[in-house]
C-alpha cells in the first residue's frame, strides 16, 4: 500500500476559544452540594471517619472519607431498577441533578469522566457469592452495573441525556485528566458544551490495595508535614459543565469560572513513585502554564495533589518550589482522603468555590514544616485572599501527571 | 480532520502480525477454543487463547518482567504497529507521539488473584507486589515506559465500543500541533471469571462455533490479545470520519442507537460493514439497522474466527476494515445462519470493489460507536 500524505493545511491549529464553567455538582465527604461543601471548606472540617463499609481489622488505616449512605440514598426513585444502581451511580446521579438544577438547558456533545475503579464492589460481592457457592440468581444485575461507563451511563439517563462517554481511568489523575481533555476539547472549537468531572465509590480491593502498599496512614493524613505518613482513601462524585464561552454568553448562561489551561506529562520511572527529582510534576505544571499563557507569578494559588506519602509531596513539593516562589499551596486530602479518580474534579470544584468566595482552602493536620519542602502552605485554617487563578494538581499510578488552572471570570 | 493509519499491529489467537492473520482469516480458518477452569466455580469454559509462540520474540524489558498478560499483549502489538509505521512513512518523533489505551476489563488475572488472597485470608494476605498490575493503566504505563513517550497518555475504559472511543479521542488529541503521531491499543486478557460473569448475563456460550445471526442469540466466545494502530498525517488508510456514538439503556434500544450512528457517519452508500456481530443481540440490532441505513453492504464480522476480545474487538475490525480495503477482499463470514438473508461473505473470500468501509461497534454495555474508512 503507498502511504498518502495529507496536505498541512489540514491540519487545524488551536483555536483558542475561551472556555467557560457554566454549571458544577459535587457530593463528596464534605457534604451533597457547592453550600455544604463550600462551609466544610471554610470550617476546615475534618471529614474522615472510620471505615463502616467493610472490615479492616487486619489494615493499618481504619479510616476513609465516606459518603453516608442513608443521605445518598434518601429520595431516591424506588424503581427495582433503581434500587439495582452502585452507590457511585447515585453520586453521579446526585452531583448531575445540582449541574443541571443550575443550567437546565446543558446539553452537552460529548460526556468525558475520570475513575480508577468503577463499581468495583460489585466485583468482588460476586467474587464472594462465587467463592462461597451461594446463590447466584440475582449476580448478573452485580456485572451488569459494574463497569466503570455504567455510573455515567445511569446519570446520564436519569436526566435524558446521551451524549457518548468517554471514561478516563488514569489512576488517581483521572478526574483531572478528564477535565483537561475536555477543556481542550471545547478550547478547540470541535465541541461547544462537554460534560466532564469524576467519580469513584470506596472498594475493599482499592482500600487493602493502597493499605498493602503502606501508602495509606494508621494515623491523620498529613499532607506536606514532616511527620506525614501516607494517605486515607476517599469517595465521591464531582461535574462541571464547560462550554465555549461565547456561546454561554449569548444564551445567558452563568459563567461561574475559565478553566484557561491544562498539562498533561507522563513519568516513567516507577509504576508506583513518581521520580524522585519531581520532574513529571513539573512537566504537567509548565504545560499548564504553557497552555493558559500565563507565567508562574500569575498563580496566586495551588491545590497540590498532597496525598501525604513521603514519596509524592516531596517530588510535587520540589517541582512546586522549582516553578514557582513562594505561591500559597495546600492540599484538601487531609480533609476528605483521597477520592483517587474523583479527585482531581472534586478539588476542581474546590478550586471553583475558592475563586468564588475569595478564600484559600485549608490543609489541615499540618504541624511541623518539612524543612526539605519549603512551601508556603495555607496551614490548618482557610484565609480570605484575593485570589484569581489557581492551579490544580493530580498525579496518579503508572507515571500520569495532570494539572488545570481555573480562572476567576471577568466579564 | 481526516487522519491516517501508519501502522498496524494485531496480536491474536490466530498468531501474531497483521499480513499472517489475515492470511488465516482469508482462508477461512478459525482459533482454536481452549478450556479454562481456573476459577472458583465448577463449570468449565472453552475461550480462544493467544499462542505461546506470538509473544517469543517480544522484547525483554524491566516492565514486562511481572506484567499480566494484557500488558505483554499491547506492547507486542503496538511494538509492531510503530514498526510498520516507520516503514511506511519514516521516524516516528516519541516526543511528538502520544497513547490512548482501550480497554474493557483490564488486568483481571492479576486482580481477581489479589482479591482471591484478601477474599480467603484477610487483608494482611494482599499483595503489595500484585494491587499497581490491577490498576486500569498498568498495561498503558508499561507501554510508555517501552517505548519511551512523556507526553500524554490516556487509558479509556468503556465496552466493547471503546476502541472507537479511543479513535475520537486521538483524532481530538491529534488536533494539537504538538502531536504528529497517536498510538492506540486496544487490548483484553480473557480469563475463567470474566466468562463465568458473562455467562451468568446470558451473552456466553460455553463452547464454540460462534454463531451470528442465530434467533435466538446463542452467544459468543470470549478471547484475548490485542490490536495496535498508528494514526498519523501520512498513510495508506484514511479514517475519514469518527462517530463517538450514544448509549442505549436497554438492549432493545441497541438498534435505533446504531441506526443513529450509521446515518451520523453517512453509511448509506458504504459497500463494506465491519460488525461486532458476536452471537448475542448485538447480531440482529445490527443487522437490522444496516437493512435500513446501508442496504447496499456487505457485511462480516471476525468474531467467530477470533472470538469477542471486547476492549481490542473495535481496533481489531478496524485492523480488518483497512486489510479489505487494501487487499480488495472480504474474509469468509463463519458459521453465519443460512436461514438469515442479507450480504455475507459466507464461505469463500470475496472480492470487493470498495474504497469505503464502515467499522461499527455495539457493546454489551451500552456504548455505540463507529467509523470510517476509506483507501
Amino acid at each position: 500500500m503507498v502511504a498518502v500524505k495529507i496536505p498541512t493545511s489540514n491540519v487545524v491549529s488551536v483555536e483558542n476559544a475561551r472556555v467557560a464553567i457554566v454549571a458544577a455538582g459535587i457530593v463528596s465527604p464534605l457534604g451533597f452540594g457547592l453550600d455544604e461543601t463550600v462551609e466544610s471548606l471554610r470550617g476546615a472540617r475534618d471529614c474522615v471517619t472510620p471505615v463502616t463499609q467493610f472490615n479492616v481489622d487486619q489494615c493499618r488505616c481504619k479510616t476513609a472519607g465516606q459518603v453516608g449512605d442513608e443521605r445518598l440514598l434518601a429520595g431516591r426513585r424506588n424503581g427495582r431498577q433503581t434500587r439495582r444502581l452502585h452507590r457511585a451511580s447515585h453520586m453521579m446521579i446526585r452531583a448531575l441533578e445540582e449541574a443541571l438544577s443550575q443550567d437546565s438547558q446543558f446539553e452537552p456533545d460529548l460526556t468525558v469522566i475520570g475513575t480508577t475503579s468503577g463499581g468495583m464492589s460489585f466485583g468482588q460481592d460476586y467474587y464472594r457469592l462465587l467463592r462461597q457457592h451461594r446463590d447466584l440468581r440475582h449476580s448478573a444485575s452485580l456485572i451488569a452495573n459494574y463497569p466503570p461507563q455504567k455510573a455515567v451511563i445511569d446519570a446520564q439517563d436519569a436526566f435524558g441525556i446521551s451524549a457518548p462517554c468517554q471514561i478516563i481511568a488514569n489512576a488517581c489523575a483521572s478526574g483531572t485528566n478528564a477535565i483537561g481533555h475536555a477543556f481542550e476539547c471545547v478550547r478547540s472549537g470541535r465541541y461547544e458544551r462537554v460534560l466532564t468531572g469524576g467519580y469513584d465509590a470506596l472498594s475493599e480491593l482499592v482500600f487493602v490495595g493502597f493499605d498493602s502498599l503502606q501508602a495509606s496512614t494508621p494515623e491523620k493524613c498529613r499532607p506536606f508535614d514532616r511527620d506525614r505518613s501516607g494517605m486515607v482513601v476517599g469517595e465521591g462524585a464531582a461535574i462541571l459543565a464547560l462550554e465555549n464561552l461565547e456561546r454561554a454568553r449569548s444564551r445567558g448562561a452563568r459563567v461561574l469560572a475559565e478553566i484557561t489551561g491544562y498539562g498533561i506529562s507522563t513519568d516513567n520511572h516507577h509504576l508506583t513513585q513518581p521520580d524522585p527529582s519531581g520532574s513529571g510534576p513539573r512537566q504537567a505544571m509548565e504545560q499548564a502554564l504553557n497552555s493558559a499563557r500565563i507565567s508562574a507569578k500569575t498563580i496566586d494559588y495551588i491545590n497540590a495533589h498532597g496525598t501525604a506519602t513521603p514519596f509524592n509531596d516531596a517530588a510535587e513539593g520540589k517541582a512546586i518550589v522549582q516553578l514557582f516562589d513562594q505561591v500559597s499551596v495546600s492540599s484538601t486530602k487531609g480533609m476528605m482522603g483521597h477520592a483517587l479518580g474523583a479527585a482531581g474534579a472534586i478539588e476542581a470544584i474546590f478550586c471553583l468555590l475558592a475563586l468564588r468566595h475569595q478564600f484559600l482552602l485549608p490543609n489541615i493536620n499540618y504541624r511541623t514544616p518539612d524543612v526539605d519542602v519549603d512551601l508556603n502552605i495555607v496551614a490548618n485554617e482557610s484565609r480570605p485572599a484575593r485570589i484569581n487563578v489557581v492551579l490544580s494538581n493530580s498525579f496518579g499510578f503508572g507515571g500520569t501527571n495532570a494539572s488545570i488552572v481555573i480562572q476567576k471570570f471577568a466579564a | 480532520m481526516s487522519l491516517r493509519i501508519a501502522g498496524m499491529g494485531w496480536v491474536t489467537p490466530l498468531g501474531r502480525g497483521i499480513e499472517a492473520v489475515w492470511r488465516r482469516l482469508l482462508a477461512g480458518e478459525e482459533a482454536c477454543a481452549q478450556p479454562i477452569s481456573s476459577g472458583p466455580g465448577e463449570r468449565e469454559y472453552m475461550i480462544f487463547r493467544v499462542p505461546n509462540a506470538a509473544l517469543k520474540d517480544l522484547l525483554p524489558h524491566p516492565r514486562l518482567r511481572r506484567a499480566s498478560a494484557i500488558s505483554r499483549f499491547a506492547a507486542a502489538a503496538a511494538l509492531d504497529a510503530l514498526e510498520e509505521a516507520k516503514t511506511a512513512i519514516g521516524q516516528i518523533d516519541m516526543a511528538r507521539t502520544a497513547v490512548v489505551f482501550a480497554v474493557s476489563n483490564g488486568g483481571v488475572a492479576y486482580t481477581k488473584r489479589f482479591y482471591h488472597d484478601v477474599a480467603e485470608s484477610g487483608a494482611q494476605s494482599a499483595s503489595p507486589l500484585l494491587f499497581p498490575e490491577t490498576v486500569f493503566n498498568a498495561p498503558a504505563s508499561h507501554l510508555t515506559a517501552i517505548l519511551g513517550i512523556v507526553g500524554a497518555s490516556y487509558t479509556l475504559v468503556g465496552d466493547g465500543a471503546v476502541g472507537i472511543l479511543a479513535m475520537k479521542m486521538a483524532e481530538d488529541l491529534m488536533m494539537s500541533e504538538a502531536l504528529d503521531y497517536c498510538v492506540i491499543v486496544g487490548a483484553e486478557e480473557a480469563d475463567w471469571l470474566l466468562c463465568d460473569a458473562y455467562h451468568k448475563w446470558r451473552l456466553l456460550k460455553t463452547r464454540p462455533p460462534v454463531e451470528p445471526f442465530h434467533q435466538p442469540p446463542r452467544g459468543m466466545i470470549l478471547t484475548e490479545g490485542a490490536g495496535a494502530l498508528v494514526l498519523a498525517r501520512e498513510g495508506a488508510i484514511a479514517v475519514d470520519t469518527i462517530h463517538a456514538g450514544t448509549n442505549f439503556s436497554r438492549q432493545k434500544g441497541a438498534g435505533n442507537s446504531i441506526a443513529d450512528v450509521l446515518r451520523g457517519l453517512g453509511a448509506q452508500h458504504t459497500e463494506v460493514l465491519i460488525s461486532s456481530a458476536n452471537g448475542t443481540f448485538v447480531d440482529q440490532a445490527e443487522h437490522a439497522a444496516a437493512e435500513r441505513e446501508m442496504p447496499e453492504a456487505v457485511i462480516y464480522s471476525p468474531k467467530p474466527a477470533l472470538g469477542e476480545s471486547v476492549g481490542a474487538s473495535a481496533i481489531w475490525q478496524i485492523i480488518v476494515g483497512a486489510q479489505s480495503l487494501g487487499s480488495k477482499k472480504l474474509a469468509p463470514f463463519l458459521h453465519v445462519d443460512p436461514k438469515v438473508e442479507g450480504h455475507f461473505s459466507r464461505d469463500l473470500p470475496m472480492d470487493i470493489s470498495a474504497n469505503t468501509a464502515i467499522v461499527l461497534n455495539c457493546g454489551l454495555n451500552q456504548q455505540v460507536a463507529g467509523l470510517k474508512l476509506s483507501i
